[in-house]
């Protein structure tokens, strides 16, 4: 039997295990970023940004960079106004049908990403349509729309109703009343699904290695594909920046509506 | 009637059946659809010359799974164990992590919170990448362990089983980190603090008291995990050797390289049902477990 002592010492010595385990990738990414030998190399060699200039002069990755920020934003858009749209409409619908459309738009989120992906190309090869932009949208709205119906419908059950009944009966149209009266209080909880919705698709690679060709490659993917060949500093400095973007995100987020919030509605 | 006036009588008359409209029209053309296709091509027979015989009916492609010509049934049984194996571990290193940031105060919660957090958002990619740079022969963690003296040779933790079981914990760990969390947050602390009270070593009360109360958090947290390890794709094929074949990695060849889509689709709908099989165990054993607690 084990001393109490060494037992929570055990214990302290395998969370923090657990915590430097969980946090490595980032520090051990952002440091061989910023290198200044032609390796990657930990701990660095010097320190150097010349990676992040060859990063912003070769050609495959601005244009990554580029699909990634069109296919992200158009990711948002998409998902957002799915979800604004969708929570919106089954609000006053009774619970059944609404459990319903909640559990079908989920069933994405647990279907693998390998599965979703092949699926998908074999779905648009049949259509003709093959390695564009929107077919890799689609696919990262599958995994977002979920995420941002949730969260838009856990914020509309906070919303006080009264507020636009009363809007209603001063004479205002349903549209008007929405735009005017709702939106402004939940605008909060549209902006976190937004950015959520942005974050999924900026990450996502598994789907998108399917669907994209060579010149539709996202950041991930071409990532990806250089890690097979060999590691290449200049992942590092892609890592380092999806990473920085990422937790600007979750900063804004953060300051939104509060990460403990996020961390509830996204369940 | 013109197709614009009908659609403004449907808006006015059923408003919310019209805003859920888009949704459904999108999962039903973008999902329902894509499947429907994939269940069909599994179904059709399989032909050397083309992707599928369209048209035709065969249960050919869940037949070659089975068949002993090729590694598929044994792909299976490795993508399970496989799962099975990564669902235990993170399971078992999440509910020791989430333990800690239940029992931790002020600035110690933030920091532990956050690098579930970090961890989470951070990209699959990066993290298999920084993962490669960490446990590699040569990389941080040999480095510092060798040069410490610890150990006399780099552990071999790439190439092989374990490299792909340590992506893949990077993958799921911190999701059930969070899962549970939320369960264990919801605890009355003083519930410990009696146990200890009366006599109850740390071990033990946390047998007795921690681990009843964070079950339906760690089954959140073991499904998460098996549902995403059984269709796991990148941390096998990246940081396992050949043998770490995954029905993923298997499904993706099927169809890229071989350009046996009866096979692939086959494939690719046995993982997906097994899934769906997973979550409606986990489902039941969560009924069945709401029974007994109310039953006391």
């Amino acid at each position: 039997m084990l001393s109490d002592r060494t037992a929570t010492a055990t214990f302290r010595l395998a969370y923090v295990a657990v915590f430097v385990f969980l946090l490595a990738p980032v520090v051990v990414v952002i440091a061989t970023s910023v290198s200044a030998t032609s390796t990657v190399s930990f701990p660095p060699d010097g320190l150097s940004f010349h990676w992040y200039v060859a990063l912003f002069t070769s050609e495959q990755w601005t244009r990554a960079i580029r699909n990634s920020l069109v296919v992200a934003a158009g990711t948002t858009v998409f998902a957002t106004a799915l979800g604004v749209l969708g929570a919106v409409g089954t609000r006053r619908i009774d619970g059944r049908i609404s459990d319903l459309i909640a559990g079908l738009s989920v069933v994405p989120l647990l279907v693998p990403g390998v599965v979703l992906g092949v699926t998908l190309l074999v779905f648009f090869s049949e259509l003709g349509r093959q390695q564009e932009l929107w077919t890799i949208v689609a696919a990262h709205s599958l995994w977002a729309t979920p995420l941002t119906y949730s969260v838009v419908r856990a914020t509309l059950a906070r919303y006080d109703w009264q507020l636009r009944d009363a809007a209603l009966d001063l004479g205002a149209t349903r549209v008007r009343a929405f735009r005017e009266v709702v939106v402004p209080n939940v605008r909060a909880g549209i902006a976190a699904a937004a950015l959520i919705a942005f974050v999924v698709s900026l990450q996502e690679f598994v789907m998108t290695l399917f669907l994209s060709g060579r010149g539709t490659r996202t950041v991930p993917v071409v990532a990806w594909n250089s890690l097979r060949n060999s590691l290449d500093p200049l992942v590092s400095v892609t890592s380092t920046l999806l990473v920085v973007a990422v937790l600007v995100v979750l900063v804004a987020v953060g300051a939104a509506v509060g990460l403990d919030r996020v961390a509830r509605d996204t369940q | 009637m013109s197709a614009v006036t009908r659609t403004r009588a449907f808006v006015v008359e059923r408003p919310a059946a019209a805003l859920v409209a888009p949704l459904l029209l999108f999962d039903l053309l973008v999902f329902v659809a894509p499947f429907g296709l994939l269940l069909r091509i599994s179904l059709s027979e399989r032909q050397p010359a083309r992707a599928y015989a369209e048209g035709t009916w065969s249960t050919g492609g869940y037949e070659y799974l089975l068949d002993p010509s090729n590694t598929l049934a044994s792909v299976l049984g490795f993508t399970f164990a496989f799962a099975a194996v990564v669902t235990v571990l993170s399971v078992v290193v999440a509910t020791l992590y989430a333990h800690a940031m239940w029992r931790a105060n002020g600035a110690l919660r933030v920091v532990l919170t956050a690098g579930a957090l970090v961890s989470m958002f951070t990209a699959i990619v990066v993290k298999l990448f920084a993962a490669i740079l960490v446990i590699s022969p040569n990389g941080v963690l040999n480095t510092a362990l060798v040069g410490s003296g610890l150990l006399s040779e780099p552990l071999q933790l790439v190439n092989n089983a374990a490299g792909a079981v340590i992506g893949q914990l990077y993958i799921v760990a911190p999701y059930s980190v969070l899962a549970v969390y939320s369960v264990l947050s919801t605890v009355d602390e003083s519930l410990l603090e009696a146990a200890r009270d009366l006599g109850a070593s740390g071990p033990h009360a946390f047998r007795e008291v921690v681990i009843p109360h964070a079950v339906p958090g760690m089954l959140v947290a073991g499904v998460i995990s098996f549902t995403w390890s059984v269709g796991s794709y990148a941390a096998p094929l990246l940081l396992g050797s050949g043998s770490e074949r995954t029905a993923g990695i298997a499904v993706s060849d099927l169809l890229l390289r071989e350009f046996d889509w009866p096979a692939a689709a086959a494939l690719a709908t046995t993982v997906t049902l097994s899934v769906v099989a997973a979550l409606v165990a986990a489902h039941i054993g969560v009924s069945r477990l709401k029974v007994t607690t109310d039953a006391q």
